[in-house]
Order: structure tokens, then sequence, then C-alpha cells
């Protein structure tokens, strides 16, 4: 049961790193320096662009939109030199034993774009010369199609709208947990710093104390996931708009994204209370290497993504009902296979209980490293105080 | 409000903080612990506070017919050694998180803190930033934070500490309110002068033992082994004459014709004065009482040999 205290502090916590117009000018800027990539994009796209190429008076190319393939009157060396004097020429192609060789002034991007043109012309010259039409070529170049039908009706496929879902669902996790991450470790160490926990401790209990920092730092976290969902959401609408193609949800699966709720927040719960345990043992976060710890949160992440492709193997299976990593797991194999109802219930029960238990860990080491007055405490005395029972 | 502490003793890892101490506090009373740095002054603190728990001994306390065997935080308003709040944070939200957290509603909290900012001159600043302001002004807005809730219960770690004469003299005036409203107030201090006008009862300590334990009167009777007499004389008389006198221990010149004499304990000063007579007439007699920085340095003189063993 969470006391009144304990919403207080959160409450206290949540806004105390909560500021919006540092917020909103950060996401100003993101759009800002998106907007400044996709200006310079547009003005150095050198495809847009005409190119003038000089070309041996033998080689019979057809133009393309880009290159101007061009015979001049004029002699090899006067066609350089009017490379060089007026830009006559972007480019002047010879054949020198039998291999073409593009001359050109400086290295450009476009020149992989001529490439691929002549390597294009002279395949179509290769055909012909087998007797190949440009039909039967064509043919030659598709790749062949495979595609492959699975047993297993509970998957939904590879390449499905269900993938962005999960994957999707593991990038907000992983926004989340940073953010979570910063804020618990600047929010306990640097209370303890500037001595404010002494004085905490005779108005809350420990647990209150450390409830209270776990919710504000968990709901900050899912405030970073909420606004980042909407954000990317926000994204893909501006890029259908662009491609002039209709805003297209269907694949946000809604049965899968009320699943996902439920999971993140216990799953933001119990590693913002690891996160806090650990962050409660630190002394001094300059001398300290206990910090680093604090990323193991991440892992579950990691070890999802790795078994993504695979999301009824063993891997996953085992990952979805491990407490520790099911939050991250469980979503993304829900997304991409049908699940029975009792699994997602039990990992999540498991959960909560590991969510109970972590809390209570994160109280009794915040206890016992005030008592040690500016000692920090070891790894044994950590372990031996998440087994013990003491709280007050 | 009654609180009983009765042989507490507290180590920490080699070192004993605190043997055997014991002492009693009354409703509306001001008790000051006093000692040098590592007397264990802020172990029996934390002990009180519940940071740590006594090795042996107990802690009771009686309220409104209710006993508990330690001090519940809604009694307690503490202001301990190791003080801070949050820098970044105005006094009136640093003193609205607190006093919501002892259970205050935010009415009640802000009507509380107009009237301490009040008393400490902070009234105009109280949207600034804490780390704006001097180190004794965030001091009083530290001891605001003690009190806010009204506490039956005010433990004050070093409250002195950092305040230059002018604001310990406020500290002063505002523990006589405190006193005055009827809350209990502990604290620790080295400010010998500043104890001697507040506390009703005192304990001095000295590694993490009682050296002395009283009222300031009790304590002075405690220690009177001897008598101090200033006296000027009006005809020229030398130090080694006075110093022949039956009962004089020591003579220490002042200025001309003025001595300072030290008599044994057991000496009856109007036979003294007899003597003194004799050899000259006498125009200043004062009998001089140790105030509390001689008590404890003469106590800590006395008990080094004890409490080193």
């Amino acid at each position: 049961m969470i006391s009144r205290q304990s919403l207080i502090v959160a409450k206290w916590e949540f806004l105390r790193f909560f500021k919006w117009k540092q917020q909103l000018v950060s996401y100003l800027l993101m759009l800002g320096v998106m907007a400044a990539v996709a200006l310079w994009s547009f003005f150095t796209d050198e495809s847009r662009q005409q190119y003038r190429i000089a070309v041996p008076a033998q080689l019979q190319i057809v133009n393309t939109e880009q290159f101007q393939f061009q015979r001049p009157g004029i002699g090899f060396e006067a066609q350089l030199a009017q490379m060089r004097s007026d830009s006559s020429w972007h480019a002047v192609i010879s054949e020198e034993q039998g291999e073409l060789v593009v001359h050109t002034l400086t290295g450009k991007k476009w020149l992989a774009q001529l490439e691929a043109v002549l390597q294009q012309h002279y395949r179509q010259l290769s055909a012909e010369k087998m007797g190949l039409s440009a039909t039967q070529l064509s043919q030659l170049e598709q790749p062949v199609s495979i595609s492959t039908r699975y047993l297993d009706q509970s998957y939904k496929g590879k390449d499905t709208p269900e993938k962005m879902i999960a994957l999707g669902a593991l990038i907000l996790l992983f926004v989340g947990l940073s953010t979570a991450f910063g804020q618990v470790l600047v929010s306990i160490t640097g209370e303890k710093q500037q001595r404010v926990t002494e004085q905490l401790y005779a108005i809350v209990t420990p647990q209150q104390w450390m409830d209270g920092k776990v919710l504000g730092h968990s709901f900050s976290a899912l405030k970073a996931m909420i606004t980042s969902g909407l954000v990317m959401l926000l994204a893909f609408a501006v890029v259908s708009l662009f491609a002039e193609k209709a805003i297209d949800l269907s694949w946000l699966n809604i049965g899968v994204v009320l699943w996902l709720v439920p999971f993140a927040l216990l799953g933001v719960v119990l590693c913002a209370s690891f996160m806090g345990a650990i962050a409660a043992s630190i002394d001094d976060p300059n001398n300290s290497g206990k910090s680093a710890v604090m990323m193991i949160t991440w892992l579950p992440m990691v070890f999802t993504f790795m078994v993504i492709d695979s999301p009824a193997g063993w891997g996953m299976t085992l990952l979805s009902f491990v407490p520790l990593t099911s939050f991250a797991a469980m979503p993304v194999k829900m997304a991409m296979v049908t699940v029975p109802w009792w699994q997602p219930l039990l990992s999540l029960l498991l959960l909560l209980a590991t969510v109970y238990w972590m809390r209570r860990v994160a109280g009794r080491v915040f206890l016992r490293g005030m008592q040690m007055y500016g000692k920090e405490p070891s790894w044994g005395d950590i372990v031996r105080w998440a087994l013990s029972n003491k709280t007050e | 409000m009654q609180l009983i502490v009765t042989a507490i003793s507290k180590a920490y890892a080699s070192v004993q903080a605190v043997k055997q101490v014991s002492f009693q506090i009354n409703s509306g009373e001001i008790f000051a612990l006093l000692g040098p740095n590592g007397a264990g002054k802020s172990s029996i603190i934390r002990m009180l506070v519940g940071m740590t728990q006594p090795d042996s001994g107990s802690i009771m306390i009686s309220y409104q017919d209710q006993h508990f065997d330690h001090v519940p935080r809604r009694f307690l308003g503490y202001l301990p050694e190791d003080r801070g709040l949050y820098p970044d944070k105005s006094i009136e939200k640093n003193l609205l998180y607190l006093a919501q957290l002892h259970g205050l509603t935010k009415s009640k909290a802000l009507t509380e803190m107009d009237y301490w900012l009040d008393v400490f001159e902070l009234t105009e600043r109280r949207h600034e930033d804490l780390k704006q302001l001097s180190k004794g002004n965030q001091q009083k807005v530290q001891l605001i934070a003690a009190v806010l809730h009204q506490p039956a219960l005010v433990i004050l770690d070093e409250p002195f500490s950092g305040l230059d004469p002018i604001n310990q003299e406020k500290v002063v005036v505002f523990l006589k309110q405190l006193k005055a409203k009827g809350m209990t107030v502990i604290l620790s201090a080295h400010q010998m002068a500043m104890v001697e006008k507040l506390a009703d009862h005192m304990l001095l300590m000295a590694q993490g033992r009682v050296v002395l334990a009283g009222t300031l009167q009790h304590i002075q009777q405690q220690s009177q082994q001897q008598q101090r007499m200033k006296i000027a004389t009006a005809s020229a008389v030398t130090a080694e004459q006075l110093q022949q006198l039956h009962g004089v221990l020591s003579v220490e010149p002042l200025q001309a014709q003025h001595f300072l004499l030290t008599l044994a304990g057991d000496v009856s000063v109007s036979d003294c004065l007899k003597q003194l007579l004799q050899h000259a007439e006498l125009t200043l007699i004062e009998m001089q009482t140790p105030d509390l920085h001689q008590l404890y340095l003469a106590a800590m003189a006395k008990h080094k040999p004890e409490v080193a063993a």
C-alpha cells in the first residue's frame, strides 16, 4: 500500500524534473536540427542536376534525365582542356585498352550514378551480342520471388507491421529507462550529498521515501515514453503527408498496446527500484563504480532484440516469463505471435511479485546505507541487506 | 511529554561512542547536551531520532497517556548536524514540501510558514532559491523546517554552529519562543554562553560519558570545591602577604590593589575576611561564581584521566 507521504515524495520528484519549458525548447531544437539536415540534404542532392558527359563517337548510349551524353567534334585532349577551362563537360569518357575511363575534375557523388548507367548500357550490349532481347534481359535481372508459409498459425510473420510495434515498444522502454537511470542517480545521490536525507528520515520511513522516489521517477519515465511515442507517431504522420499518402494506423494493434501498458509500467517500476537500491548505496557518485551497474536494466531490451526474429523460440519464451526480462520480452512476443491469455497474465503476476520484493530491497538498502555515515557499503553488505527483513 | 533515557550505550566498530548515559526530560524543558567534538552528542541524538538503535539501555517516551519505546516521528522536529535542503528550490517550496510530509495541509503550512518567516525576517525572500541565501539564513530556514508542524519534541543538533553572534542571539530568542509554545527542546552545542541562557537541564559529556548533569545551579554546586573572591584594598598589600592567609590557595594580581583569591572549599569566607581586614582596608569584595564554560573546562580537566581510562 502506498502511503500519503510516498505520494507527496513522488509528486515532488516528478515535478522536480518536469521542466516543460526546457522540454519544449529541446523538442523545438530537435525539430530544428531535423529541418537543417533535410534542407542540407535537399541543397546538396546532386541527382536533381543534369550533367554533360563527353563520350567517344562510337559509344551509342541513350541519354537519361540526369546525364546528357554528347559526342563532340573535337579531340580528346581538347575535351579535357574545355572541361578544365570553362566546365563545358562534367566528365569526359575514353576507351583505353578495352576499358572505359571516366575523366573528371574531382570526386563527386553523381559519379557512382554515372557508373551504374554505363554498367547497364554495357550489360545491354552484351545481351544483344548474345541475342537476348531487352525483355529477356530484364527478366534475367529480376530476383526470384520466394515466399514462406508458416505452419505455426500463431506466428504473424517476419516483416509484418506487428514487428514495428515490437521494435517501437523496445525503443520506448529504452527511452523510459534511460530517463529513469539519469534521474534516479542524480536525485538519490544528490540528496545524500546535499544532506537532505537525514532531515527526511526524521519525517518519513526509508520505505516511504524510496517508494516515493521510485514512483516519481517511474512517472517521469512513463511521461518520456508517452511523449516519445507521440513524437514517433507525429513523425510518421508528417512523413505520410510529405509522401502524399493517407495516414494509415491500421498496423497499431490496440490489444497489444493495452497489454504493453501494464508491462511497461511494472517494468519501469522494477528497474527504478533496482536503480534506487544501487543509488542508495552510493555515497559519492564521482568516486563510485556502482553507478555503471544500474545499466544492467538495459539488458532485457538487448536480450529481447537478439531473439526478436524467433518470437516463438525457447529464448523468447524464457525471457517472457523471467520477471527481470518479461516486461520487455512478453509485449514483443505478443506483438509477433498469438499467445494464450494465461501466459501474459502469469508473466504479469510474477513481475508484480518481483516489483514488490525489489522495492522492499531498495528501502532496506537506503536505511542501512544511511546508517553507515559516509562509508560506502560493499556488494556483500548489499546482498545481506537485500536478503534481510529489516525495514526500520 | 516525558522522555526517559536509561543507560544507553552505542559502539561503532572499535569506538565506544556512548557509554551508559541516562537522563530525563520533562515537558516544556530545554535540555542541552554539551561536549567537544566526538563527545557522543550526535550519537545520542541519532538514537533519539531512531536512525540508530542503542546497543543496550532504553529510550521511553510518554505523551498524553501514551507510552512508546522510541520517539514516534509525528512527535519529532529535527535539525540534523549535517544539514541541507534543496538548494535549487525556493524557501517556500522547501518548507511546504517538508510541512506536507509532516501531515500539514497546504493552508495550515502556509499560515505557520508566514509566522516563522516573519520571526526570522525572511518573509520578503520566501520566493528566492535557497542557494541565493547566506549560510546563516539557510540555517534559519532549516530551523523553521524543524518546528513548522509544531512538534512536541524538537531536537536540534548544533543549532548555533556557523552563525554569527547576532544570529546566535536570534536562535536563543527562537528557542525561548519554542519553550513558550510548550515544546520540549533537546539541543547539542559547545557554545556554553548560549546554553547558559537557555537550558533548564544539561548534560556535559566527554568521550561518550556523562561528566556533569543537572541544572546550571546544580552543576555549579556539584563542582564547587573551590571558591573565588575578587578584592580591592585601600592600602598597599602584596600578593605574597595574601598568600600567607589561612585557606588561601592562590592569589592572582589583577590590577593596582586588585586581586583574585582562590579559597579552599571548606574555608569560611567570613573567617577569611577577618584575616584580610587585619592587613588592609577593603574597598571591594566580590564572590565569583564560575560560568558554565569554566565549570566545563574544570570538569573536563578533572575527568580527563578517568575518561581516558
